[in-house]
């Protein structure tokens, strides 16, 4: 077996064989795609070249930035199979059918490289089926890797592994998956559907069933099992409508028929006549004319129709009025024992969920933890569905089981004196199927602050930010306010860390793992400020914010920032002003403050100019850095990536990028270490800028959009804001312009437009809607 | 002796002066409304308000309204100056032309609103509710109830109600019980009962049109459950006049403190025909639409008295003679000095003169702004005035109604044991002046509805609307070379207005509670700064004037000086509600519950 993977095949150009082939190529790493020669085709390679196509089109982005998709080699499978010599991995992606998938692993055989690694991405067939018949090489090699789809974002990746799969073959795949694919790999058995799909087929056809047996419309069923459970707002029907419709039935009588006699799914495996009449009309979900919802654009208009899940005929979408599930709050108790049919049907479809995962260990899962991280990662549920027992108590859910003459399975039976997970000292704990309790283990190299905190107290703390300590003489500032927008306090906290790590530490590293890096400032409280006209109030906070920025960029330690997510505004700031950038490589990061009539005021200006300045591939002069900043700042421009982000400079391309959203911390704090020795803070830029003649300019170029329809009458008064600022202000070419000079005239053109009508009549609008208003 | 003479000089000043009344004929309707029409309106409803109903205020305090055998008589003149009344045309007044109104801007209709308060609140009362029921009538009936009804509610013919309260539910309608069940030709029976029905039954008119809030059998329970019925007393017959008696009367008169002159009614409905007004189980939102002008208007009832207060005190003041000036004897002829001399009588006199002059200054912006809401071709300008007539109504209402409860009592503190007795009337304007705290939303519940809903909505996007013009003028005229002080002194009210918003803000945000145990005091801080502002723009029109020969010099010096004691003796208090805001709900919530 080689030790690394330095290239990768992939056979199938469908979806998931091209989501995986894009994903491959993000991490670096060459690709080979391949797929049959279809027939009377003139060009032989037109499916794989096709699936390109579609990838760098794709929406989501499958690629992370153009150079990756370089990187995807494409060929067919009867001229190119020798591509695939020199592969230390080869991904199988094609029809779920044996017969082809082991035709084509014979022909594999013949020519890959012996060693390497060969996997299949099926979702339906066991392994041992697979392998059946196939020589002891290849059993040796083979192994499933079942990736979800897109492949890029899906951060699951269930593999199983045969009896004869050699061992150092699976951790040499599973640290390739886990490093640089950057996806949490769960270890399943060789069992039907796996985890993730095998218990989310369970739950969808549950509350399938239990919705129309209760009587509810399918927006109180989405509303149900939805938010209040920690499950995304598509909820079932919504969900199913995303998944298609007709894929039901198929796995449906997948399952039927490989599942043992006893298993729960059989109980509920029943054929619902609405289905088929829809699947049998085309309403196969938002890939077809419509689906549990549609999109109803007749009349000129755009409004949402629901299906009656009685008559099945559409009707408008109608928000469900389900008083219990406010009642309830957060107590998921309380919205169970609703003695209403919301009640009920939340009941009936989590308590048996969570019943049905307790039957999946051993058959197809090692431990609840696997159960759990499937299902948060494979369906984006919030809390697996041992964290949602534990929330509603296990000894009360067996109650409940019970009473309702419902089955309680051994290992839930087990449970009701305890709870599946526990907090031992600093150490979180996960109840096994023996009964005992062991250490929930990160892979090797992962540090989360999740649990540094439960480790260890705050060094500072206020309610907007926290520093902790991370060993080895770092700290990490962490945002805690609700959307990680920065305030007051969090430009006061960092304040007071940066002069902490002065006197004690050696390096700070700025991270949190909310799901936003940071969404820039606290708007809400900018734009309350400003309807009360506390114009001081505002310009102090401006101010404070800059000179904390630039006393984090000057600090006499290495600070280094480590974004995922989305990191906007202030918060795209503060990474600018790091020593360096550790980003996870899904960061979306960008100055977006001319979207609400304002521009940027923490420093963004001069550290973009900055950056563009130093960039040789530019003209010389003093226009060309102002235009390109311009050019990104005065549309709010944000990457779709971390690569992206270099393209645009929000990123250095010295900077780092982590694949595994789990790994950014560690490698954030090892690329501070390594910066400590001999650590010497930068030197403040001077910028000569080209002063009012630049900012005629700039402006000329803003007028051009309007002319055309595509800039607004307030864009062009925060353009001429920000071209004044870019370009320096009254300069000359002949002067120089101070770094403090530059937040000085951000500051005075950030002033003068929140206090505009339209730019607060902007940033109302996206607080209440989360959209740009274009005034 | 009640004195009342209509305050035309400073009605003008507030009308063209401050709130450039020139402006109003760009709004539609307005074109051809001119100063120069406005003042001799004025004028007329100066001499109905001093000549026709100041001489039944003290007697109708004194008789009050009579229940016999389910008929109210007003009392003694009270019929004779509602026909006068009538007959002029004051009920059409900012009516709708297309019913025979005369369609007048707010701007004006307010102030006349403020002598009529002035010279008879009691009385005010029953044209007032015919206007809140045409309003509600004319934005939401079907054409065919305005065609039969509105014509005869416009000219005074017919008289107008608000059936709200019953007697388990006042401030909380959800709670309501009155029924309205449909009928096969379109209208409904309403059965249920009312209390505190103000102009609920009574002689001045030959019919009463009833609104009334109850509930359709199949309507949800609480608010979103209610709808409004309009209800006649008597049911027009097809040629529009006065038909068969309606299934409701009057049971009871409430005894009340004050306002006696109007008939304060509990009403009965028993399968009384009435017809929907709006949509279903919208009724709340449908009596409330004009709410912004009704409850500006009880605000007004609390400056009309102020008013009357004030100018009964000042002739008092100027003719009772007690005690010798600190300063040295001012009337050596006489046994004693007149009390205007005294500071401590001064200081009450001008309390009240800074209250009456700065209400009626902020009303009018109010009011103006009403206008702007109706009538403006710019949707952006609609917005705003929508925006601050919402943020200030609550404010206008609680403040106006309070401050002139205060000013009542203050008057009558002037005359000493002459105020409490009943001859000068002094303690009856006391006794009328109480219940506009109380009606039409307790101010407590405006103090809810100012910090609860309206300082949040937008994030403080109503807030805009006075904060920036406030923020605009201390910025122009913070080195003002004669108010600079002035304008400094308000500036840092103005800080301790904006603190409040933001601790307000926040503090709510994270517990309600601390919003409402804030309320009432941010309501008091944010209507005194308002006054201010009203006071330190008046005071610069005033310089302005001054500086010219030409000039009306004792209005204006008169107003700077009162300018001046807003701004030193009473705008200063706002500093203490600070503090209390800031100390938030803790001890008033901490107190055990058994233990009060």
């Amino acid at each position: 077996m080689v030790a690394t993977i330095r290239k990768v095949g992939v056979i199938g150009a469908g979806t998931m064989g091209a989501g995986i082939a894009a994903q491959v190529a993000n991490a670096g790493v060459p690709v080979v795609l391949l797929d049959i020669v279809p027939n009377g085709a003139n060009n032989r390679n037109a499916l794989a070249e096709g699936a390109v196509a579609r990838l760098r089109k794709a929406e989501p982005a499958a690629f992370m930035h153009d150079g990756a998709a370089r990187l995807v080699e494409t060929g067919n499978l009867d001229d190119d199979l020798g591509k695939l010599a020199d592969c230390d991995w080869i991904v199988e992606a094609v029809l779920e059918r044996t017969d082809i998938k082991q035709a084509l692993y014979r022909r594999l055989e013949a020519v890959r490289r012996p060693g390497s690694a060969i996997s299949s991405n099926t979702s339906t067939i066991g392994l041992k089926v697979l392998t059946e018949g196939m020589g002891e090489a290849f059993r040796r090699d083979f192994l499933i890797t079942h990736f979800f789809n897109p492949p890029r974002y899906m951060r699951l990746l269930e593999i199983v592994s045969g009896p004869e799969t050699a061992a150092e073959t699976v951790a040499v795949v599973a640290g390739f998956a886990d490093v640089a694919l950057g996806k949490s790999v769960v270890r399943c058995e060789d069992s039907p559907g796996f985890i993730a799909n095998r218990l989310g087929i369970y739950w969808l056809q549950l509350a399938l069933i239990e919705a129309i047996d209760q009587g509810l419309t399918v927006e109180e069923a989405d509303a149900i099992v939805g938010p209040p459970m920690g499950i995304p707002k598509t909820g079932v029907f919504g969900l199913m409508d995303l998944v298609g419709v007709d894929l039901g039935p198929q796995v449906h009588a997948s399952m039927r028929g490989v599942l043992p006699k006893s298993d729960a799914f059989h109980a509920i495996d029943q054929d619902v006549p609405l289905i088929g009449r829809m699947i049998a009309q085309g309403l196969t979900g938002r890939k077809g004319k419509g689906g549990f919802y549609r999109l109803d654009r007749s009349g000129g208009g755009r409004s949402m129709l629901a299906i009656d899940l009685k008559t099945g005929d559409y009707r408008p979408e109608r928000k469900p009025v389900l008083p219990e599930i406010t009642a309830a709050g957060r107590d998921l108790r309380a919205l169970l024992s609703a003695p209403t049919k919301a009640g009920t049907y939340a009941f009936r479809v989590l308590a048996q969920t969570i019943a049905y995962a307790a039957t999946l260990i051993p058959e197809a899962a090692g431990s609840i933890a696997d159960i759990d991280e499937a299902m948060r990662l494979g369906y984006a549920w919030r809390w697996g569905p041992f964290e949602l027992a534990d929330k509603l108590g296990s000894a009360w859910l067996v109650e409940r089981l019970t009473a309702e003459g419902m089955t309680v399975p051994p290992l839930l039976a087990d449970a009701a004196d305890k709870s599946f997970y526990r907090l031992e000292g600093a150490r979180r704990q996960y109840l096994g199927a023996d009964g005992t309790y062991r250490d929930l283990v990160r892979a090797p190299g992962v540090v989360l602050l999740e649990d540094v905190k439960l480790a260890s107290k705050p060094v500072l703390r206020n309610g907007s930010a926290s520093l902790w300590d991370i060993g080895d003489g770092v700290v990490c500032f962490e945002f805690t306010s609700k959307s990680n927008s920065l305030d007051d306090k969090t430009i006061a906290l960092l304040g007071r860390s940066i002069e902490l790590v002065k006197q004690k530490y050696k390096a700070l590293v700025i991270y949190n793992e909310g799901s936003n890096f940071s969404l820039g400032a606290n708007l809400g409280l900018a734009l309350f400020a400003a309807n009360i006209a506390a114009w001081g109030e505002i310009d102090k906070a401006l101010a404070t914010g800059q000179q904390t920025y630039k006393a984090l960029k000057y600090a006499p330690f290495p600070v280094v920032a480590a974004p995922a997510g989305m990191a906007l505004g202030g918060g795209c700031e503060i990474v600018l002003h790091a020593d360096a950038v550790q980003a996870h490589a899904e960061t979306y990061i960008g100055l977006v403050e001319c979207g609400v009539g304002l521009i940027p005021g923490w420093g963004g200006c001069g550290e973009m100019l900055t950056r563009w300045k130093a960039e040789p591939k530019l003209p010389r002069g003093p226009m060309p850095a102002p235009a390109k900043v311009f050019e990104t700042v005065s549309v709010a421009d944000v990457s779709k990536s971390a690569h992206q982000a270099i393209e645009k400079k929000f990123l250095r391309p010295t900077d780092g990028i982590s694949m595994n959203r789990d790994r950014l911390l560690a490698d954030a704090k090892k690329r501070a270490l390594a910066m400590v020795d001999g650590y010497v803070p930068p030197k403040p830029p001077e910028f000569v800028l080209p002063g009012p003649a630049g900012r005629v300019g700039l402006n000329a170029a803003a007028e051009g959009f309007h002319r055309r329809g595509m800039a607004t009458d307030h864009d062009l008064v925060v353009a001429d804001a920000l071209a004044e600022v870019l370009c320096g202000g009254d300069t000359d070419i002949i002067d120089t312009v101070t770094e403090q000079q530059m937040l000085d005239l951000e500051r005075a053109a950030f002033m003068r437009l929140v206090r505009t009508a339209p730019t607060l009549a902007r940033i109302e609008f996206t607080l209440e809607t989360g959209k740009p208003l274009r005034n | 002796m009640q004195t009342y003479k209509a305050p035309l000089r400073d009605m003008r000043f507030v009308l063209h002066e401050l709130h450039d009344s020139a402006a109003l004929t760009h709004l539609k309707g307005l074109e051809d409304v001119s100063p120069e029409l406005m003042d001799s309106i004025l004028e007329e409803a100066a001499k109905l308000a001093e000549e026709v109903l100041l001489p039944t205020n003290a007697v109708g305090d004194e008789i009050g309204c009579v229940l016999e055998n389910g008929v109210v008589r007003t009392p003694k003149g009270f019929k004779e100056a509602y026909d006068t009344f009538r007959t002029g045309g004051w009920t059409s007044l900012a009516s709708d032309p297309a019913y025979g109104g005369q369609g007048l801007p707010e701007s004006l209709n307010k102030l006349v609103e403020e002598m009529i308060c002035s010279a008879n609140l009691a009385f005010s009362l029953y044209p007032g509710l015919t206007h809140g029921a045409y309003q509600a009538i004319a934005s939401h009936a079907s054409d065919e109830l305005k065609d039969r009804y509105l014509p005869k509610m416009v000219d005074g013919t017919w008289s107008g109600t608000m059936c709200l309260t019953e007697a388990h539910c006042g401030t909380d309608l959800g709670m309501l019980r009155t029924r309205a069940v449909p009928q096969t030709d379109g209208s409904y029976l309403v059965s249920g009962s009312k209390i505190f029905i103000s102009a609920g039954e009574h002689d001045l008119t030959e019919n009463i049109i009833h609104l009334v809030l109850a509930r359709l059998p199949d309507a949800p329970k609480g608010t979103r459950g209610i709808s409004l019925f309009l209800v006649p007393k008597f049911i027009p017959s097809a040629d529009g006049r006065p038909g068969p008696r309606n299934g409701v009367v009057c049971t009871a008169l409430e005894h009340k403190m004050g306002i006696k002159g109007s008939a304060t009614c509990q009403l009965l409905f028993e399968d009384a025909t009435g017809w929907l007004v709006g949509e279903p189980n919208k009724g709340l939102a449908t009596m409330f639409t004009m709410m912004n002008s009704e409850r500006l208007s009880v605000g007004i009832q609390g400056l009309g008295a102020a008013e009357t207060s004030y100018q009964s005190a000042v002739a008092y003041a100027r003719d009772r003679i007690q005690g010798r000036s600190l300063s040295g004897a001012k009337s050596a002829d006489k046994a004693a000095d007149p009390i205007i001399v005294h500071p401590d009588v001064r200081r009450m006199l001008l309390t009240i003169r800074a209250y009456t002059e700065g209400c009626r200054a902020l009303g009018g912006w109010v009011a103006r702004e009403l206008d702007e809401m109706e009538r403006s071709n710019d949707p952006d300008a609609r917005k705003r005035a929508e925006d601050f007539t919402a943020l200030m109504t609550p404010v206008v209402k609680a403040l106006f109604t309070d401050l002139g409860f205060e000013a009542t009592n203050i008057g009558m503190q002037v005359y000493g044991g002459h105020g409490y007795i009943r001859d000068h009337g002094m303690e009856q304007l006391v006794r009328d002046a109480r219940i506009s705290m109380i009606y039409e939303g307790t101010n407590g519940i405006q103090a809810l509805d100012l910090v609860g809903r309206k300082l949040p909505q937008g994030a403080g996007r109503m807030l805009r609307t006075f904060f920036h013009p406030v923020s605009e003028f201390i910025e122009k005229n913070s080195a003002h070379p004669v108010l600079g002080e002035m304008v400094k002194g308000f500036s840092k009210a103005f800080g301790a207005l904006q603190l409040a918003t933001g601790q307000v803000a926040s503090a709510g945000m994270a517990d309600p509670e601390e919003a409402g145990a804030a309320a009432t005091e941010y309501l008091r801080l944010f209507g005194l700064v308002a006054l201010g502002f009203m006071w330190a723009r008046s005071a610069v029109i005033a310089v302005e004037k001054l500086a010219k020969p030409d000039a009306d010099a004792p209005f204006y010096k008169a107003k700077l000086t009162t300018a001046r004691f807003y701004m030193e003796r009473i705008l200063p208090q706002v500093g203490g509600l600070l503090v209390a805001i800031k100390a938030g709900k803790g001890a008033m919530m901490e107190m055990d519950e058994a233990a009060f």
